[in-house]
């Protein structure tokens, strides 16, 4: 199994103690006033620190919707949810903004600029950090996390150069570079071998583990569920099950 | 205006942006840099599509920088501290003479060390090659003190002392019969002596020059009368006290000018009476759209292309402002590449204008100054135009 360096400082997950993500009665629905279309339905969550959450469930259930939410990319409408401590309904565009930057964001699409090398890319991603590390100090924390991944001889690639698995490693790195509290992944595995994903899903989960980062990550792919604490189950708007 | 509302105009935002692009305590510094230099048969054609605007921008501006100097040419090369004129005289290309008396007046005047006549007139220059002849702007002033720079003052006057000589502008356009050193010129029937050549340049009317004596000009036009006087001021003395001096004690036939105002006065004339700078302004605004244009739609289809990418940056928390930055940086690249190719094709533009117009086209300093601040004003205020389609990136779609 990979092992994280020990020399890079992780931040806390908040008060001691304190969910990192507590929903109640969250409402969402797309749509103008007379057709709307209601996506969650009152929908209660609970996210632990040092937690792995998988969410799981039919296409349309919710759980992307529920996942962009918590993760202040969309606009709580109706109900709670606080995330770090902080209640995101009613935060500001700017708040929405600042809750962003302490979350560790894994897509389904590696997302990277062609004209960015791996190290370039995780070094834009460092920029959301204070104090900024230097040149050094970045290069030796882009190593750490990439090493792991089987990156470390990548740093100065850029895309056009990887394999897909290759590049979604890097997105991954870009993902946890920042020792995020709150991991949000949707299908980060999608694009990998099952080599790779292992890899992958090992680095999230020993993440979790040392530093009780929480993560939530939306998968259909139900060979990861054993790695995680607590599978969801969401079907039409609703949390169905949790095991 | 409220600290806030400050910090929320345009050009308060603008400046921000651009400062935020180049601040070197960005890590992300040059990051826009390599985006947009990533495609570099993309970039090439983007600095070509700009540079043709920029060209466009500068040949217009070049052209008429080219014909207002053209028509006020006898002011810039004045040889002396002031000017004086009839007062009728609007311009330099309406020919009211001067008194002879107003003159001597003048040269009489405290501070005034001597006063330099002027004569202007068009003859007719024969082709015997061609049997035609045409007209050209003759100039006569007294050969020991050069009232204006056409060339070595000591060579020109020595010239000029013999009898029945001329001298041709080499800058007149090549219409001309070759005129020879040492050869034969007829002028208006009359025979004189090609005796050198001097450094002047044509304007929108007159192709050409011929310079000859006073002397010489005497002989053809015994009741001539000067149309400029050119004034010589004593040592110490100061231009401002003196025209001063001159405008109270002289008749208001006459106006007194320094050598700068006379060539304002004369631009601002060509501009009131011919709608030159409209005109050539509509030729620059052509070039400023054209490049405005150009440069959104290349900055667009990168932002366009890279969406997924925008959108990602401002999930992770970047801010507007950031990808602004970026872009700015990119609208940056692009106004600098162009204009350096637009430089380029304007220089040689300008040569082939030059060579075929003989007018005084030139880069100068001025010139190449606003075009560059102009160009980095087109491509920044496209970039912020294509930053909309930034602001459309939706990063929760990314899920």
């Amino acid at each position: 199994m990979a092992v994280m360096d020990p020399h890079i400082e992780v931040p806390s997950t908040g008060s001691a103690g304190e969910a990192v993500v507590v929903a109640r009665g969250v409402e969402y629905a797309f749509g103008s006033e007379a057709n709307l279309k209601p996506i969650l339905k009152s929908v209660d969550f609970t996210l632990e620190p040092g937690e792995f959450v998988i969410l799981t469930g039919p296409s349309g259930a919710g759980k992307t919707t529920l996942m962009t939410l918590i993760g202040a990319l969309r606009t709580t409408q109706k109900g709670s949810i606080k995330v770090l401590g902080t209640e995101l309904l009613g935060l500001s565009a700017v708040g929405q903004r600042d809750i962003r930057r302490q979350l560790g964001f894994i897509f389904q699409d590696h997302n990277l600029f062609d004209a960015l090398t791996a190290f370039q890319t995780l070094r834009l991603a460092m920029e959301l950090i204070e104090p900024r590390p230097s040149y050094n100090e970045a290069l030796d924390r882009a190593r750490a996390i990439m090493t792991p991944l089987g990156m470390g001889d990548y740093l100065h690639s850029l895309p056009g150069q990887l394999s897909t698995g290759q590049k979604q490693r890097v997105a991954i790195a870009r993902g946890l570079v920042n020792m995020p509290a709150l991991i949000l992944a949707d299908e980060p595995t999608a694009s990998l071998d099952q080599g790779s994903a292992g890899a992958v899903i090992d680095i999230i989960r020993e993440r979790v583990t040392q530093s009780r980062t929480a993560a939530l990550m939306v998968t259909h792919d139900v060979r990861l569920f054993d790695v995680a604490d607590r599978v969801v189950r969401m079907e039409d708007g609703r949390v169905a099950d949790a095991a | 205006m409220r600290d806030s509302d400050r910090k929320n105009s345009g050009l308060f935002v603008l400046a921000r942006n651009i400062l935020r692009a180049f601040s070197p305590k960005r890590s992300s510094f040059g990051m826009g840099i390599r985006l947009i230099a990533f495609n570099p048969a993309r970039l090439l054609a983007a600095f070509a599509g700009i540079a043709v605007a920029v060209a466009v921008m500068f040949v217009e501006l070049g052209l008429l920088t080219g014909l207002l100097n053209s028509q006020a040419l006898m002011a810039s090369v004045v040889r002396g501290e002031l000017v004086v004129l009839s007062e009728a005289r609007t311009d330099l290309h309406k020919w009211n003479d001067l008194s002879r008396i107003r003159l001597n007046q003048i040269a009489a005047a405290d501070g005034v060390e001597r006063v330099i006549p002027m004569y202007q007139g068009n003859m007719g220059l024969s082709d015997p090659d061609t049997n035609t002849v045409r007209r050209i702007l003759v100039i006569a002033f007294p050969p020991e003190d050069l009232p204006i720079a056409i060339g070595d003052p000591e060579e020109i006057a020595r010239a000029l002392r013999t009898p029945n000589t001329i001298l041709f502008d080499r800058r007149s356009r090549p219409i001309y019969a070759d005129l020879v050193l040492g050869g034969e010129a007829e002028i208006n029937d009359l025979s004189y002596r090609v005796g050198g050549f001097v450094d002047l340049g044509p304007d929108v009317i007159h192709d050409g020059v011929i310079v000859m004596s006073d002397a010489s000009y005497f002989a053809r036009f015994p009741a001539a009368r000067p149309i400029m006087g050119v004034i010589r001021l004593s040592p110490g003395a100061n231009p401002d006290e003196v025209r001063a001096n001159l405008v109270a004690s002289l008749p208001d036939d006459v106006s007194v000018f320094t050598p700068d105002e006379l060539h304002q006065r004369e631009i601002s004339f060509t501009l009131r009476s011919a709608p030159l700078g409209f005109l050539f302004g509509i030729g620059m605004f052509a070039g400023l759209v054209i490049g405005a244009i150009t440069c959104y739609q290349i900055l667009f289809n990168e932002i366009v292309d890279r969406l997924k990418q925008y959108a990602t940056l401002k999930a992770m928390g970047f801010s507007e402002g950031f990808l602004r930055g970026l872009i700015v940086e990119q609208a940056l690249v692009l106004a600098c590449g162009g204009f350096a190719g637009g430089l380029f094709f304007a220089w040689i533009c300008y040569a082939y204008i030059a060579e075929k117009t003989a007018l005084a086209v030139q880069l100068s300093l001025e010139s190449v100054t606003l075009i560059l601040v102009l160009a980095i004003v087109m491509c920044i205020a496209a970039g912020l135009l294509a930053l909309r389609r930034v602001s459309t990136a939706d990063p929760a779609e990314l899920y």
